[in-house]
């Protein structure tokens, strides 16, 4: 399967949906008592009905603009170097998403320590005292928080 | 004068003379290290100087926004890359002479240029303030909306390639800044009724989400193998900048610092612009142009200066207007907001003393810079080497315990996650993040001066063009709006031109 896209098309088209949904919340999120001509729904109207517009100029330029890149959906392209690296960072963000949750429920100390070394292992990193080094650091900033700043991380 | 001598009092402690070196030396090393940027080290600060007075805590970022203009010429010098994108031009120069064998005599020319640059500017930002802020005393909200547009304008100096996507990105701010209670009615707007929302998304646990962790994210194709691979070697050499080369480079020096300030005190612009302007006007100017770009002292000497002479000179419209000139003064416009002021027409007269303070600091912190440029040279030299993959797990620790300190709570972090995965989104779908930030500092300020002055004028929209400072601000933004629009566009039809040339 053959795709023809651009960053223009992508991007306008998301943002014009996000801002056409956001819209739509305006009356039950922005629930005003105001009475005056402007009110607290005001610039949030004016600026996503400006992202809306900007949004479906973005994609028009996209179309019909901005040059297309092609895109050979087939078994060769799962295996190509670029969908590797595109996996890479969803790897990346999943490892962050796990994070959040992880701090949540076992603190900061460990979930740190889990961090760094999957940050770590995700590079390929086999020398000893990057480990060392990162791990220290998650011991550094809890002591620099905990006793310079006072704050304790959970 | 009252204000000058207060300031110099509170300027003149010990903690003042610990915190600048501390924040230097954060700033050399966070310009150093290819990939981290000032902006960065700067974000990562803000949450240390919660427990700081404001003249220490602005201080201790000051120094890192110099030292890390400075610091990114090292890297440039050393290895063919800049630290900060001010350091671009130092490239042309700066890395021919490490290949002759040069690369102490660069590096110690650029420390000597950047204190020069730097101070100049200094001096720049301490008369000129001043005088524009008795001006800005007769601003009312119509003029601070006014301004806040005009803040707004410099979007089309900072979005790269396409307007849309900057402006979309403004928008995006000033939703994200609209989030939480409206502070004039008391409203909730778009908190999905979570009270972790109610008081809305803190300006640094954005930052730190949009910027810090989203450049993380970006490296995250990075490869130690390849990547790390290609990084030039380079030897410090003990050759010194002898008398001649001095002299010689003194009037480039003082061109950069001219240029850079000028340039640096125009919204939208920015060190790296002032450091290619006066690149160029040195080399046209020079009764040696072939010298340029083949490791010629004069190229590195008026890039540097230029970059730092930008330095002071962008305070100027950022404490006297609250319009910040680039995304490193945008994130400084919001550090002084968490620390309770709020740059504008009126900081000078209600914190006198601490403006004076600061600008007074800048100056100080030019020449510690010196200090440290000088004696430490070789040390900053090898930190360009620290490995990415070793830094990318600091900088995380440093973000999360940052970002969990600004209120106590972990809802904290799974914001800067959140913003850190849709900046980069944002980033690889070519979006500029400075328009965000702008929508999100100055989007709360023009909102509120918008709705003050209707309620001034009874409703009325001609008051924003018949009173006079306003009409200025806003005909101004229309104006820098359309040229940077046009300059944009011509500047792509520029490129696709070459394009089709290279391809034909």
């Amino acid at each position: 399967m053959k795709i023809k896209y651009n960053s223009d098309i992508i991007s306008g088209g998301l943002f014009a949906i996000l801002a056409a949904v956001i819209w739509l919340l305006i009356p039950s999120q922005i629930q005003t008592m105001e009475t005056t001509a402007v009110t607290a729904q005001t610039i949030p109207r004016i600026v996503i009905g400006g992202m809306f517009i900007f949004s479906l100029v973005l994609l028009l330029q996209g179309l019909f603009m901005t040059p297309k890149k092609s895109v050979y959906i087939d078994k060769a392209f799962f295996q190509s170097e670029k969908f590797k690296k595109e996996m890479k960072s969803i790897l990346f963000a999943a490892i962050l998403i796990v994070f959040c949750f992880l701090i949540s429920t076992i603190g900061f100390i460990i979930s740190s320590l889990l961090l760094v070394v999957a940050i770590l292992v995700f590079y390929g990193a086999r020398k000893w005292y990057y480990y060392a080094i990162s791990m220290s650091t998650v011991a550094l900033v809890y002591f620099i928080f905990k006793i310079v700043l006072s704050v304790n991380l959970p | 004068m009252e204000n000058f001598l207060g300031g110099l009092q509170e300027l003149m402690t010990w903690g003042t003379f610990i915190i600048i070196p501390v924040g230097l030396m954060l700033g050399i090393i966070v310009g150093s290290i290819p990939g981290l940027t000032s902006d960065l080290g700067i974000i990562l600060c803000i949450p240390l100087t919660y427990g700081l007075d404001p003249i220490p805590a602005m201080l201790m970022l000051l120094a890192i926004y110099c030292g890390g203009t400075y610091g990114g010429s090292i890297t440039a010098i050393l290895i063919n890359t800049p630290g900060t994108s001010a350091n671009a031009a130092t490239l042309f120069d700066g890395y021919p002479m490490t290949q002759k064998g040069q690369a102490y005599k660069a590096l110690s020319m650029a420390i000597i240029a950047s204190t020069i640059g730097g101070i100049f500017s200094a001096l720049l930002l301490l008369f000129a303030a001043p005088q524009i802020a008795k001006v800005t005393l007769l601003f009312g909200p119509p003029e601070y909306l006014a301004l806040a547009v005009f803040g707004l304008s410099i979007i089309a100096g900072v979005s790269n390639d396409n307007i849309f996507k900057g402006l979309i990105g403004a928008c995006l701010g000033i939703f994200v800044s609209s989030i939480g209670m409206d502070k004039l009615s008391g409203t909730m707007r778009f908190t999905f009724d979570n009270y972790n929302l109610f008081k809305g998304i803190p300006l640094i646990i954005a930052l730190i989400g949009l910027f810090a962790i989203s450049e993380i994210m970006m490296k995250s194709q990075y490869n130690p193998k390849t990547d790390a691979a290609s990084l030039k070697s380079f030897s410090i050499d003990k050759q010194k900048i002898t008398k001649e080369e001095f002299k010689r480079c003194i009037k480039p020096i003082s061109i950069g610092s001219l240029i850079g300030s000028i340039i640096g005190a125009t919204p939208g612009t920015g060190g790296g612009l002032a450091a290619f302007v006066s690149y160029d006007q040195v080399k046209r100017h020079s009764k040696h142009p072939e010298t340029f770009g083949k490791g010629e002292i004069e190229g590195v000497a008026v890039t540097e200066a230029a970059n730092n002479g930008a330095t002071g000179a962008t305070m100027i419209p950022l404490l006297t207007l609250g319009v910040p000139g680039d995304g490193a003064t945008a994130i400084l416009l919001g550090a002084l907001m968490v620390h309770g002021m709020v740059p504008g027409p009126t900081l000078f007269v209600e914190q006198g003393n601490i403006m004076y303070a600061i600008m007074l600091g800048l100056i100080v912190v030019n020449v510690f810079m010196y200090i440290m440029g000088k004696y430490f040279i070789r040390f900053y030299a090898k930190i360009t080497k620290i490995p990415y993959e070793l830094l990318a797990t600091m900088v995380i620790v440093f973000c999360i315990a940052g970002a969990y300190s600004t209120n106590n709570a972990i809802y904290d972090v799974f914001i800067i996650i959140g913003f850190g995965i849709l900046a980069y989104f944002l980033r690889r779908m070519n979006f500029q993040l400075v328009p965000i930030l702008l929508g999100i500092v100055l989007g709360p300020l023009a909102e509120m001066n918008f709705r003050r002055a209707l309620v001034m004028s009874d409703g009325s929209y001609s008051i924003f063009v018949t009173r006079p400072i306003s009409a200025f601000f806003i005909f101004i933004a229309i104006a820098s709006f359309v040229l940077f629009f046009f300059k944009g566009n011509k500047g792509k039809r520029k490129k696709g031109a070459q394009k089709v040339e290279s391809k034909a």
